[in-house]
């Protein structure tokens, strides 16, 4: 089996308000997937649902159980980094790593240790006493010392500067990532992590907009920026969105015949920034 | 699969990490207790002759039964001050317990961890049963110890033996063995309370302590001004009657014959209490029941509450 997390028609409704609406999508092991998706479309309900934190519609699949109702199965080969501010602000770092070692089977504590020995972090200091920064490197510091199939990052830069932001994703790409695990990913600062990713799945209004891997975009979308009668002309090609830049138009084309568009003027493929933007309206338009 | 009981330890550990008060509070007790008795020797140092009386008196008028007796009296009302200190914690340690975590988001770590919300809200209810009692208990020896030897400094300042009139008559195992089955004892009996508190700290979305008492006081009024009866009004006050660890008749024995002077010398605090007498109360078992159903409502919600 290769594919760790399989949804079938997954809903999951907040009374009148459906959070995520019928949503079919699989992530296969030693993926880095991104789930990229304006506020309140339904990024972190379907997150809860696949950690098993809420109950939800359809079928729900991940590393062959059901995650609601087998959690604590689930939870020994799924780490989760929800954002800076969950670990508890009472705890010591030394009585944390206690814990995680009394209740996780596939923890190493030495793994961690070692994690946290290359940082200013001391031992006996208390969460509430670290910079927000030093709470995540904390919190890496465990999660990087279970050995986890899949890994779910939920705006885990959230508030921190750049080079902490700059810092946590190369740990995480050379430290944590080997082709086995595979890491669920959320972020609203998309270019940060573009590099990454090998694959990418767009949400809004709790829909998905895009599933595909990072090598297909090239082939699959192009973006032409062009002017005056070229415009027009690419205009009638269809393109699924149109932005103005400096007099120019800059238009998104998706399954487009990429010769006739590098006829109307300059292509190139899209960032997934751009691309997500051209989605997201486009699908409003 | 680890072993259920290492993590049930892991998880009362975690929850004197996180609850101090559950050990600075009895030690804060304790503190003050010591200093009280202290500033009462400075006190009654004024009366140098009344003291040696007292002290000669102790040594030779009085049998080993009475200051056997004394000592028990002095050391049981020595006591009573934590059983109130271990109630009030009790009520704010529970009605904390699964409120705090959701309040400060830490919940979602925890949940983060392979544990289940079952085995939680069970550590909680362990650490209310076992862990304040067993704490509670451990403070007061110390505090009697330590009480003691005061006590045994000044006597020998006094030109008194302190072996002969504390260490010898003194009852401490028996009142301590006693004290501990007490202490264990009441939170059970209180368990439909215990519960009660948890549920609340599992379900509020504010407030606790006013959700969790509120209902003790408009339930059993609702009840009587629409039903006109007093089914829970009078299934709270029974809680408050005698629990059925004393065992009554004895102490009725005790108190009718008026006569402590006779009490024996073997007369042990432990023979108030009654162990089968508690374990065979229908009473004790259907508060059990009540805390295990509200038990199971707190796991339910914390399994299915999704704040967001």
């Amino acid at each position: 089996m290769s594919s760790l997390v399989t949804a079938q028609g997954m809903s999951k409704r907040y009374g009148d308000v459906r959070a995520v609406d019928n949503v079919s999508f699989e992530i296969e092991k030693g993926k880095i997937m991104g789930l990229i998706g304006p506020n309140g479309a339904g990024k972190t309900t379907l997150l809860k649902a696949v950690l098993g934190l809420t109950d939800c519609e359809g079928q729900l699949s991940v590393l062959g159980l059901d995650p609601f109702r087998q959690r604590k199965q689930l939870m020994q080969n799924i780490c989760f980094i929800a954002d800076v501010a969950v670990l508890p602000r009472w705890i010591r770092v030394h009585q944390l790593l206690d814990f995680v070692a009394q209740t996780h089977p596939n923890f190493s504590r030495e793994r961690a240790e070692e994690q946290l020995s290359r940082t200013k972090i001391k031992p006996n200091a208390k969460v509430k006493e670290l910079s927000k920064g030093m709470v995540t490197q904390l919190h890496l510091s465990i999660i990087m010392a279970i050995d986890a199939r899949l890994l779910i990052l939920d705006e885990p830069t959230l508030g921190l500067d750049i080079i902490f932001r700059k810092e946590f994703y190369s740990h995480l790409l050379n430290d944590y990532f080997d082709g086995e695990r595979t890491i669920l990913i959320t972020t609203h600062q998309v270019e940060e992590i573009e590099n990454l990713l090998t694959d990418i799945m767009f949400i809004n209004d709790g829909r998905i907009l895009l599933d595909s891997s990072m090598e297909d975009i090239p082939s699959q979308f192009v973006e032409v920026m062009t002017s005056g009668e070229n415009a027009e002309a690419a205009r009638r090609l269809g393109p699924i969105y149109e932005r103005d830049v400096f007099g120019k138009k800059v238009m998104v084309f998706e399954n487009a015949d990429r010769e006739q568009l590098d006829a109307l003027g300059e292509t190139h493929t899209p960032s997934v920034a751009d691309l997500f933007v051209a989605k997201v309206k486009g699908a409003a338009a | 699969m680890m072993n259920p009981i290492m993590h049930q330890l892991a998880l009362v550990k975690r929850e004197l990490w996180e609850h101090k008060s559950i050990y600075v509070a009895p030690a804060a007790v304790a503190v003050v207790s010591v200093l009280v008795i202290l500033t009462g020797y400075v006190f009654v140092k004024g009366y140098e002759g009344a003291v040696e009386l007292g002290i000669t008196a102790g040594q030779n008028v009085l049998g080993e039964a009475e200051r056997r007796a004394a000592l028990m009296g002095f050391l049981v009302g020595n006591t009573a001050i934590y059983y109130f200190a271990a109630a009030i914690l009790t009520i704010f340690y529970c009605l904390d317990a699964l409120y705090a975590e959701r309040k400060n988001k830490s919940i979602l770590f925890w949940r983060s961890l392979p544990i289940t919300d079952a085995e939680t809200v069970i550590s909680k209810l362990l650490t209310a049963l076992i862990a304040i009692p067993v704490v509670t208990w451990v403070v007061v020896i110390a505090a009697h110890l330590v009480t003691l030897l005061f006590v045994s400094l000044f006597v020998e300042i006094e030109g008194g033996s302190a072996f002969f009139m504390i260490w010898k008559s003194a009852p401490i195992f028996d009142v301590w063995a006693a004290n501990l089955v007490a202490m264990l004892s009441l939170p059970i009996w209180y368990s439909p309370l215990i519960g009660w508190f948890l549920f609340v700290s599992a379900w509020t979305k504010r407030s606790p302590l006013l959700v969790g008492f509120l209902p003790l006081v408009v339930v059993p009024l609702l009840e009587y001004f629409i039903l006109r009866t007093t089914f829970v009004r009078d299934a709270i006050q029974s809680r408050f009657d005698q629990m059925p660890l004393i065992s009554g008749d004895k102490v009725i024995r005790i108190f009718d014959n008026h006569d402590f002077g006779n009490v024996s010398e073997s007369f042990s605090l432990f023979d108030l209490i009654s162990v089968p007498q508690f374990l065979a109360s229908p009473a004790m078992w259907a508060g059990v029941i009540v805390c295990a159903l509200f038990c199971t409502a707190a796991i339910y919600v914390r399994r299915y509450r999704d704040d967001s």
